[in-house]
């Protein structure tokens, strides 16, 4: 079980520097709720078709890194995200008619509840998801089988780019 | 200068033990496009100078290994998740704003326009500033070009992802134009917004304060300035916070004293510095009518593998929509931040962020009206509020449908509109009726990198809160040499105009600065 699953600290590999604050913006119950949205959000299909969930590694890639960019802003963006997460987790029900929490909501349902908040012609649902999907999806596709399966022909977002060498300047 | 208690050119804020008193010539506010240019030429002049930076210090060599997530999280004000409130029909506007020593210059695209030439003429004509004519800051223009070496990029450094809209905009016969950019040595990694890793971008902290440095200015980071201090009605210094404490935090008290102040905290923190002071009340001018430039993209998808990371992230624009207040705009971003904002969920993200590299990438920006308002929010960060004005978001939706068919020309098979759960764009008749429709703004997601005009320059103090250079009618000693000075919008990148503007009122403080310190 994964760290954010088990409500306990982190271990997460969030790099820190000597600049950095290792201060954490969201509250245990929110780092659930996100792992949960992120389970749905990066799940992917097996070879028979049934939804996946994303791997632990990668839910809490995601909600690690929403964790500590949360706590390094301000106070008053802390209190936005916290009324955010609490209201990705009690929606369900107006979007979808589900009587459950996001959270317990068996993979299928979650994928599709975020798919509707997505597609909503309302749009202050789809801005719920927005303020989701578009944090945690940078951590989430920089690095690892993510970031490979863009197509991406670097080792990693930092690499330079491989620079077509002048024929004559060949080795 | 006198008693900072560090002997470092840039001292980190966060680790000194305890609050200091210090004095100079001229305390600079903010260390972006506008406080790194008027520290640096007031230091040439001979002047005594400390900038105070409330984000922190990274070295180029540092912040140009940063992963883009790495780079949010600590360039990035608000981690990068700063959002204009939306009032009424108005979209989602996500704001990119620096807190670093080199502010948003370390997180721009590299693109330097100067301000049009029909703005400068309303400015002169319409508004009474002459000072502020074409003619006037062409010498401004000039220095700010030379020391960024201001150069158009090659059509060599055209991304495929470019070329795509290029070809596109062939076809229906739109004009696209180089852009020219301050980074001669780029090497087309195209992700200069999250820092550049071949270090070829010319940001202030690499153009400019180096050579403040070099005469003797200092460097206070992790400085929150909360209040201008007077004496006898003029300006005296300013006191703050060290943000020393755990998280982030203030910690010391400090006090810079100083005859000249200059507020270069940007359009959305200036307003905050001045009316904690007591400044711009006057007018009733201050913090209103800001503007953004909201800007969209459209993502297209070939059938073609088009890997258009490997180019320069800006390179061509097209001002043809320029009388519709639409300009077109070359982008590209990092790779996991393009996956971000790929529509879908679930198994439809994961294979939509497969299809990246077969992904162009094309914007257009508005020049908008100004419906923006800065107020002071409950905590350390202002609260901007944004009420779109219909016809620019008529101008949005029809930038929308211009990009759309440029890709559709180019042969792109779907166009993903900015418009969230949309479908994708298909045809023509689809993008028509895409524009015709009538869906909530709140799913249109923008983006804006110019907040401007929240303390703009007028000739008379009843409509503006400096003058054409930059002091503040309230407050003698007090100068804004930010975006917050711009007085209307300008349609274009922002970094050197502000730079152009910055430089002209660098020059009039150090021709004024001993008559303002002798009145001190």
């Amino acid at each position: 079980m994964s760290d954010v699953a088990s409500g306990q600290p982190s271990r997460t590999d969030v790099a820190l520097d000597r600049l950095d604050w290792p201060v954490r913006g969201l509250s245990p119950r929110a780092r659930r709720v996100v792992f949960a949205y992120a389970e749905a959000m990066y799940a992917d299909e097996d070879e028979k078709g049934a939804i996946v969930p994303a791997s632990p590694a990668v839910c809490e890639r995601a909600a690690s890194w929403l964790d500590h960019s949360v706590g390094r802003a301000s106070g008053d963006l802390r209190r936005g995200f916290a009324v955010l997460t609490w209201l990705l987790e009690m929606m369900p029900l107006f979007v979808i008619g589900a009587f459950s929490r996001m959270s317990r909501l068996p993979i299928a349902r979650r994928v599709s509840y975020l798919e509707a908040l997505e597609r909503s012609r309302f749009g202050l649902f789809a801005m719920l998801l927005v303020a989701f999907k578009v944090p945690t999806s940078v951590a989430v596709f920089e690095e690892g089988e993510e970031l490979t399966s863009t197509g991406f022909d670097r080792p990693s977002t930092t690499a330079r780019r491989r620079l077509p060498t002048a024929p004559e300047r060949a080795p | 200068m006198s008693d900072l208690p560090s002997g470092e050119p840039v001292v980190h804020g966060r680790d000194l033990s305890g609050p200091f008193d210090a004095s100079c010539d001229v305390v600079v506010v903010g260390s972006g496009a506008g406080g790194s240019v008027v520290a640096t030429l007031l230091a040439e002049a001979g002047l005594r100078v400390i900038v105070l930076e409330e984000g922190p210090y990274y070295r180029p060599e540092e912040y140009q290994r940063f992963r883009p997530s790495e780079a949010l999280r600590r360039l990035f004000r608000e981690s990068g998740m700063a959002t204009a409130f939306g009032i009424g029909q108005t979209p989602i506007i996500a704001i990119t704003m620096g807190r670093a020593v080199g502010g948003s210059s370390l997180l721009t695209g590299g693109v330097c326009f100067r301000i049009p030439s029909d703005v400068h003429h309303h400015w002169v004509t319409d508004l009474g500033l002459d000072a502020l004519s074409e003619r006037a800051l062409e010498p401004a223009y000039e220095d700010v070009e030379r020391r960024l070496a201001v150069r158009e990029v090659p059509a060599a450094l055209r991304s495929r992802s470019t070329l795509k809209f290029v070809e596109g905009a062939e076809k229906l016969g739109i004009t696209m134009k180089p852009m020219r950019r301050n980074a001669e040595a780029c090497e087309g990694n195209a992700r200069c917004n999250f820092t550049c890793p071949a270090g070829a971008k010319r940001s202030v902290d690499i153009s400019y304060l180096p050579s403040a440095l070099a005469r003797g200015a200092r460097i206070v980071s992790d400085a929150l300035a909360t209040r201008i201090l007077t004496e006898h009605g003029r300006t005296a210094g300013v006191e703050g916070r060290l943000l020393g404490g755990a998280g982030g935090r203030p910690s010391f008290r400090f006090v810079v004293r100083a005859p000249v102040v200059v507020a270069a905290c940007g359009t959305l923190h200036t307003p905050l510095l001045l009316g904690a002071s007591g400044v711009g009340r006057a007018s009733e001018k201050l913090g209103r009518r800001v503007t953004l430039h909201p800007g969209v993209r459209c993502v297209a998808m070939f059938d073609d593998e088009i890997g258009g990371w490997d180019g320069a992230m800006q390179s061509v624009y097209s001002d043809d929509f320029a009388p519709e207040g639409i300009k077109l705009v070359g982008v590209y971003s990092a790779v996991n931040v393009l996956a971000a904002g790929m529509p879908g969920v679930g198994p439809r993200l994961r294979r939509m962020a497969r299809e990246v590299k077969r992904l162009a990438v094309f914007g257009a920006m508005v020049h908008d009206e100004g419906g923006g308002t800065v107020r002071t929010g409950p905590g350390r960060e202002p609260i901007l509020t944004y009420a779109m004005a219909p016809r620019d978001l008529a101008r949005l939706r029809r930038g929308i449908t211009i990009v759309s068919e440029m890709a559709l020309a180019a042969g792109a098979r779907e166009v993903y509109t900015s418009v969230t759960g949309a479908d994708p764009v298909r045809t023509m008749d689809d993008a028509l009726a895409l524009e015709r429709s009538n869906y909530d703004a709140r799913r249109l997601e923008c983006m804006a990198f110019h907040p401007l005009g929240s303390a703009r320059a007028a000739n008379d103090p009843r409509r503006g809160v400096v003058d054409p250079d930059g002091q503040t009618y309230e407050l003698p000693g007090l100068f804004v040499a930010d975006g917050s000075i711009l007085p209307t919008s300008i349609g274009v990148n922002s970094q050197v105009p502000i730079m152009a503007m910055a430089t002209r009122i660098a020059w009039r403080i150090a021709e004024k600065f001993r008559r303002i310190a002798r009145s001190a």
